[in-house]
């Protein structure tokens, strides 16, 4: 696939240029490429697989450096495997150590744990990790799995529909997405809009469901819309509180944004169960047949014995409530 | 068994050797153009190599004979040139048998190249290899079972050849007349016994070519 415009530089290297008419071809890259499902020759051992990348060398050093790549990856003893030999972590290896062998200036992923039952797509993807951390070599890794780029990355870029719509470091992308389009490709629930009543650096007051909410306002870019205008924001599942009715009645010192609402659908998810919440007010609900999804660990769903009890007073830190600026 | 029997199961294992052998180092690079290129007359070549699978063997013969025939598009001048024509020699044979036998190699061997995941040749481009050596030692490898197929079909075609080698080399016993011709002959003459014992021969041949490819096929991974 050819790029219909842009440039592509890697440490000072032009490798696309649309504008200048410089499309550098993959043997001139000089990029380490880590296919989707590994792409390992299957004709070749793993010795003749590592040291695909380094034809053109003296013979000597071709095979110091493939005892190396070995050594360094813990493949030792698999020198004369075949590909179909190796389990799904040693492959792994081995596609990333055929990679690297030629010490490209950087490694290109592409979704390399897709492919992969969740069990052994864990253990790789710390596998993963620590074999580029232990390299030190930069990876550009390519994921629809928004846990893995966490975890495997510094900086995450968001994209959606071929745009780049936000990059940031890791933390700051999932404590703070810069807009709500980005908080939808993230797949963070409870995305909800209201209108705004006061907004300082501090934080942001908006009326929502007929209910005055306070958020806090991002640290790092404090945002300011004009009263009475749209806003988007969200609250995870999991910060929303249910307050005990054995512990005396709110209050005001510990529970902001106090609201009423009534559990109308649950479901189990194993250790979690998810509440749907509908507040108690009139107007139709913010999602659907809902206002809030609420997560709670089973043994507090035990505990507060919701079965029985289906009216709830929930308050939300305003912390806990994040503004997403508009786009 | 006649002596002239033996020297046409010679000459049809020869001509079938070498029209195999020219089917491997033309008609593997079509197949490769076929399965991994796109270029203009890509579909005419197509066309142009499946014929002969098609057509009746006589007119490809006569086609054969329009191009290379002494007074051929091509066999005109190089008669000008040599004083020599390959119509009616051994070599006749052996370029009826390619032709006839290369719709075999190319289709066979277009599938197989065309069934390697091409994940593997961007692999070896991003290692730094070429297209060319690409072909050579990620492409051909991995499709070698198909080409080994092929090249045995192609075999047996060469060796079965009847109408084509007749029209552009003729029925020359000793010199053109492959084992399909000198049965053919045989049977016109009445020499029943002589063609029964062609016929066994070239069927037992073929088997055995049949059953050799199918061993070396299952033992490749």
């Amino acid at each position: 696939m050819r790029p219909d415009r842009g440039r592509v530089v890697v440490n000072g290297r032009t490798l696309l240029d649309t504008a200048a008419g410089v499309d550098l071809p993959p043997q001139a890259r000089r990029l380490g490429y880590v296919f989707q499902g590994y792409a390992l020759f299957p004709h070749l051992s793993v010795a003749d697989n590592l040291a695909f990348g380094l034809r053109g060398r003296p013979r000597t050093e071709r095979q110091a450096r493939v005892r190396e790549v070995i050594a360094r990856l813990g493949l030792g003893g698999l020198a004369d495997r075949y590909p179909r030999e190796l389990s799904g972590g040693q492959q792994q290896r081995v596609a990333l150590g055929r990679a690297l062998a030629p010490d490209p200036e950087l490694v290109l992923l592409d979704e390399p744990l897709s492919a992969l039952d969740a069990p052994l797509r864990r253990q790789l993807r710390d596998d993963l990790g620590a074999i580029l951390s232990d390299w030190g070599k930069t990876a550009v890794l390519v994921t629809h799995d928004l846990a893995e780029a966490y975890q495997l990355a510094s900086t995450v870029v968001v994209y959606d529909n071929g745009r780049a719509i936000q990059s940031a470091p890791r933390t700051e992308l999932l404590w703070q997405p810069a807009s709500e389009a980005v908080a939808r490709v993230m797949g963070i629930r409870n995305i909800l809009r209201g209108s705004v009543v006061k907004a300082t650096a501090d934080g942001i007051q908006f009326r929502w469901r007929g209910q005055l909410l306070e958020g806090a306002n991002s640290p790092t870019r404090s945002y300011l819309p004009e009263p009475g205008s749209a806003l988007a924001f969200y609250i995870r599942p999991e910060y929303v509180r249910l307050i005990r009715k054995d512990r005396g009645g709110p209050d005001a010192q510990h529970h902001t944004n106090l609201m009423s609402a009534t559990v109308v659908r649950e479901a189990d998810a194993g250790t979690v169960w998810t509440l749907y919440l509908r507040l108690d007010e009139p107007g139709p609900p913010a999602q659907g047949d809902y206002d809030l999804e609420v997560e709670v660990p089973k043994l507090v769903y035990e505990i507060l014995e919701i079965p029985r009890d289906r009216s709830w007073q929930i308050s939300i830190h305003r912390g806990s409530i994040q503004v997403l600026p508009s786009a | 068994m006649s002596a002239e029997a033996l020297t046409a199961l010679w000459l049809s294992v020869r001509v079938a050797v070498v029209a195999t052998a020219a089917n491997a180092v033309i008609g593997i690079p079509l197949a490769y153009l076929l399965a991994r290129r796109r270029f203009a007359g890509r579909g005419l070549l197509d066309l142009l190599v499946t014929l002969p699978l098609v057509l009746p063997p006589t007119v490809t013969g006569y086609y054969l004979i329009v191009l290379l025939g002494r007074r051929g598009w091509l066999g005109a001048p190089l008669y000008a040139l040599t004083g020599w024509s390959v119509a009616f020699t051994w070599w006749a044979a052996v370029v009826a048998a390619t032709v006839m036998a290369m719709p075999l190699i190319v289709r066979t061997a277009r599938a197989a190249i065309e069934s390697v995941n091409p994940a593997y040749e961007k692999a070896a481009f991003t290692l730094g290899r070429s297209e060319w050596r690409t072909a050579l030692e990620v492409t051909l490898p991995l499709a070698r079972k198909g080409l080994l197929a092929g090249l045995v079909l192609a075999f047996a075609r060469a060796l079965g050849e009847f109408g084509a080698t007749l029209m552009l080399a003729g029925n020359i016993p000793g010199r053109t007349q492959t084992v399909p011709l000198a049965i053919y002959t045989a049977a016109q003459t009445g020499e029943t016994g002589e063609a029964l014992w062609l016929v066994v021969m070239l069927t037992a041949l073929s088997g055995a070519v049949l059953v050799a490819a199918n061993r070396l096929g299952g033992r490749a991974p």
